[in-house]
């Protein structure tokens, strides 16, 4: 199945934000943001601006109507600088003028003069001078000190991941059209059409009602327009409300690059005890997470960190321990796999050690402490239904992993320079919204006369395939022909209080509610044909392939009759659906619960070619075994594990976020900060998902597929280790990601570095093998 | 100071004044409302806004619309004959070659060049027609496979 979107996409018809058209009077946007990481706002002259031609109006925190506030959580984010500036990039004014060129240049007219204060850009420094948000955070599971006498081996360590940039095709845009009386509709691209409306109402000191949030599409999110995409939404609806104008505002790549947050840098030490075989008694690891300047989603992203922080493995005495961190950087924010893939990443650098230690094979540790059915997970929740060793043997059989390994072997007994590196990965992800209240979803499913139907859901559409997801959904229900399907734009009037399209749930909580919808309409339908042909058991009405059956065979009646009758019959054909996750609590006082309606398991193979005189290296495979529940739409769900797993390559590989101690941006532009191209992705990729492995809550037994595959990424960081140590075996190569090829030529010749020059023997070597 | 420009897009001739610095992107977009093409980031590094000049494959970001004065554009609006899908476009939709489809007409646009001059280029070949171009949602494999589709099609 695949949507309508796919095709508009082809023939170029497909409308984004900017893309509609422009309505009458159309002014265009551009923002003035701090060029000064931290310090208090002196003199601040808009008024060369407000004087250059075509430039309309010069708007500042003065002119705002209602509450100058934006954060999502705390409320600690002015929409438009008051006093201080806390990042680079931070928006100050915003400029209106006849075109985005005007306004950009009229921005480089205003005077902001600021007095510099104290940068913070290290989370472990914000933390020692008492800069966090929230309160720290720690899980414990047994007794972590009780532990450490019963260990054979412990070992220590640090692990410092770097942030990562969305690089959402579409950048960040928004339009607001003035309405009738003091309505504003916000055309925006944003995972969280809610989020835009009541902070957009509560700038202008508006009711909810007053703002009309409608979202076509985007151009890609990754979690990066859950609530980042608020601000610009929030400026246009200001420009319009003080213009009286529809005003659009379009971020350029390098805009977005500085003014918006990303995937949150995180710096922690692990302790990891252990038997001699290889059995993981006790973990500990303290997580310093670096949020930026605003709390953002920092605290429950956090959250997650802690959630996956024993990624699929059963450690009976654990103590995790995680702070957001306040610093002068822009407030990072929702990324796939939302905190936990930096969790995973020093569990799995733990084990790394541990097995350097032992001198144990790594997949030897990581088989011996997989998770099994009804272990606990830190927070309390009981393992069930684990497909943890169910993945991880499928992945070893399907991809002959023995005989696998004795090739690379065998390839780096024979070359010098060149060597090879295999890991294993093995996930596990929860899925639900961590923050309980937000697992709730409602549809609104109209079934017009003419047998055409029109589904509104709460989701938005970014390039994972809802819409085509609730078409299959509907159409299964239904028993009709899916282009007998519309899926509307998701819109605030039709409706309300809707969750953000994330956390991988947006089919589960979405094809839920649709689901509970049209089941309404169907049993309506039934109940009518039943009295209409005196049939005696409605319930054993059916309607597929556009027929109506009775008891397996046709009553002759198609959808369309059936229908019309219920029209002439004033039977509702509209029905409103809301789905609510089942079962699912956290108590944060005591920091255990049931917060995951079900986990996502799964192991990938990841092999590696290195060359360890130049650093540069291939992925050559990664085989994945992904437990999908039943697949949906086949392709559409292969799509995100593929594109999942490279972002979370090019996570661990060669995208490197990078800020100067002055907090500036120093990778703004897709020059500086290199996104996977056409050449990075594996040639063998190959992807299984286990047979027979419905999930229950489904909708139709499937699994939420959005985030888990990002973190099969992290093996190559493993991989790339392995190679390293087949050329160089030393214990102390560091855990730091990315590992860009830069970093692991400075690691493998970290002597010859320090003294100015390769060996030559090296060299010579070298030139002898290959 | 406006200049006068006429440009053929997609079959049809336009003339229009327009500012000596307004980008050809822009020209597209905002004065013939073609808005099948892209902006991903006006730096000539991501090729959203690829489109055809004159046969070649250009950025449309890094051209100003009175260089294509004289010149024959064609963008993703004029690939589709009498509302047939082009091989091409007809592959990015069977082969799944797309999420969510911002790099598309920049992808479609740049394989389009390929397959006229090399109606059968194997997977190198594809690859390094594509190098200009950005796709963060998919792992790239199946947009090889959406130009594989259209070049055996084509062949067909
Ligand atoms: S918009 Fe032209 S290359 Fe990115
Ligand atoms: S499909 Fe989204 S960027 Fe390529």
């Amino acid at each position: 199945m695949k949507s309508t979107d796919a095709i508009l996409h082809t023939r170029g018809e497909s409308r984004y934000v900017d893309d509609l058209p422009q309505p009458e009077g159309l002014l265009h946007a551009a923002v003035f943001f701090s060029p000064i990481a931290h310090g208090r706002i002196q003199n601040f002259d808009v008024s060369r601006a407000r004087q250059s031609e075509g430039v309309v109006a010069v708007l500042t925190a003065e002119d705002i109507p209602g509450e100058n506030q934006i954060g999502p959580l705390i409320p600690d984010q002015e929409l438009l600088a008051e006093e201080e500036v806390v990042y680079i990039g931070q928006p100050v004014a915003l400029i209106v003028a006849q075109t985005a060129e005007t306004a950009r240049k009229a921005a480089g007219r205003i005077v902001l003069d600021v007095e510099e204060y104290p940068v913070i850009t290290d989370p472990r420094e914000a933390y020692q001078k008492g800069q966090i948000f929230g309160t720290p955070r720690t899980f414990q599971l047994g007794d972590v000190d009780a532990a450490w006498p019963h260990c054979e081996v412990v070992v220590e360590g640090h692990c410092e991941v770097g942030g990562q940039e969305h690089v959402y095709l579409e950048t960040q845009r928004a339009r607001a059209v003035p309405g009738e009386g003091r309505v504003i509709r916000v055309y925006s691209s944003t995972q969280s059409p809610y989020a835009v409306q009541k902070h957009v109402a509560r700038v202008l000191g508006y009711p909810n009602h007053l703002i009309e949030v409608d979202v076509l599409r985007l151009g890609g999110g990754f979690g990066g327009k859950e609530d980042q995409a608020t601000p610009w939404a929030c400026l246009t609806a200001l420009a319009t409300w003080y213009t009286g104008h529809p005003v659009e505002l379009v971020l350029t790549r390098q805009e977005d690059m500085l003014m918006t947050g990303k995937r949150h840098p995180y710096c922690s030490d692990f302790k990891i005890g252990v038997t001699r075989e290889g059995k993981i008694l006790a973990y500990e690891v303290r997580h310093y997470q670096n949020a930026g300047a605003a709390a953002d989603l920092s605290p429950a992203i956090l959250e997650r960190t802690l959630f996956h922080s024993t990624n699929s493995y059963y450690i009976p005495n654990v103590r995790l321990f995680a702070v957001s961190c306040r610093t002068h950087l822009p407030p990072f924010t929702a990324f796939r796999g939302f905190g936990g893939p930096q969790g995973m990443f020093v569990m799995e650098a733990a084990i790394a050690r541990v097995a350097e230690a032992l001198g144990m094979p790594r997949e030897e540790i990581q088989r011996k402490n997989l998770l099994q059915e009804n272990d606990l997970f830190p927070y309390g929740q009981r393992v069930v239904d684990c497909r943890a060793r169910r993945s991880w043997d499928v992945a070893m059989e399907t991809y002959r992993f023995s005989a696998w390994k004795k090739r690379v072997e065998q390839f780096n007994r024979k070359h010098f320079h060149r060597k090879k590196g295999l890991a294993v990965m093995p996930i596990c992800f929860g899925i639900s919204f961590t923050a309980t209240f937000l697992n709730q979803a409602s549809a609104l499913v109209h079934v017009y006369t003419d047998g055409s139907v029109s589904i509104s859901t709460g989701g938005v559409e970014m390039g994972q395939g809802l819409r085509a997801n609730i078409t299959t959904i509907a159409a299964r229900a239904l028993g009709i022909r899916p282009e007998r399907i519309k899926i509307e734009s998701t819109n605030t009037t039709r409706i309300a209080n809707m969750s953000p399209s994330a956390a991988s749930a947006t089919t589960v909580l979405n094809g839920n509610a649709t689901l509970l919808a049209i089941r309404q309409i169907v049993s309506r339908l039934k109940s009518m044909i039943a009295r209409e042909l005196n049939l005696s058991d409605p319930d054993r009405v059916t309607i597929h392939d556009e027929k109506v059956w009775y008891r397996g065979s046709q009553t002759g009646w198609t959808w369309t009759q059936l229908v019309q009758t219920a029209y002439g019959k004033r039977i509702n054909l509209s029905a409103q659906g809301f789905f609510a996750t089942p079962g699912i609590y956290f108590d944060k006082q005591k920091e255990k619960g049931r917060p995951f309606a079900y986990h996502v398991y799964g192991t990938a193979i990841l092999e590696v070619t290195l060359d360890c005189l130049r650093g540069i290296y291939t992925i050559d495979a990664v085989k994945i075994v992904h437990d999908l529940g039943r697949p949906l739409n086949r392709l559409i769900d292969l799509g995100q594990v593929e594109g999942g797993l490279a972002q979370g390559l090019g996570w661990m590989t060669v995208e490197e976020l990078l800020f100067d101690e002055k907090g500036r941006n120093l990778s703004s532009a897709l020059a500086t900060y290199k996104p996977p191209d056409v050449y990075f992705m594996p040639d063998d990729l190959q992807v299984t998902f286990l047979e027979n492995a419905d999930e229950p809550i489904g909708p139709y037994g499937n699994k939420a597929v959005g985030e888990p595959p990002f973190m099969y990424g992290i093996g190559v960081f493993f991989a790339l280790r392995q190679a390293m140590q087949a050329f160089r075996p030393r214990k102390d190569y560091e855990f730091k990601a990315p590992l860009t090829p830069e970093r692991v030529l400075l690691e493998l010749h970290r002597e010859e570095v320090r003294q100015g020059c390769l060996r030559p023997a090296t060299v010579e070597s070298a030139r002898q093998s290959d | 100071m406006e200049i006068p420009i006429k440009v053929t897009v997609n079959g049809e001739v336009y003339e229009h004044r327009v500012e000596p610095r307004m980008l050809l992107v822009t020209f597209l977009r905002e004065v013939l409302g073609l808005t099948g093409t892209h902006v991903g980031c006006d730096t000539s590094s991501c090729g959203a806004c690829t489109i055809l000049m004159d046969g070649k494959a250009v950025k449309s970001c890094t051209l100003l619309a009175v260089q294509a004065d004289g010149a024959e554009l064609l963008t993703m609006e004029g690939l589709a004959r009498n509302g047939e899908l082009h091989p091409i476009q007809e592959g990015f939709w069977r082969e799944h070659g797309l999420q969510c489809g911002f790099c598309t007409p920049g992808m479609i646009m740049a394989a389009y060049q390929l397959l006229e001059e090399n109606a059968s280029p194997d997977e190198k070949e594809i690859r390094r027609a594509l190098e200009g171009n950005y796709c963060r949602c998919t792992g790239y494999h199946n947009i090889v496979k959406s130009v594989q589709y259209a070049a055996k099609k084509i062949n067909r």
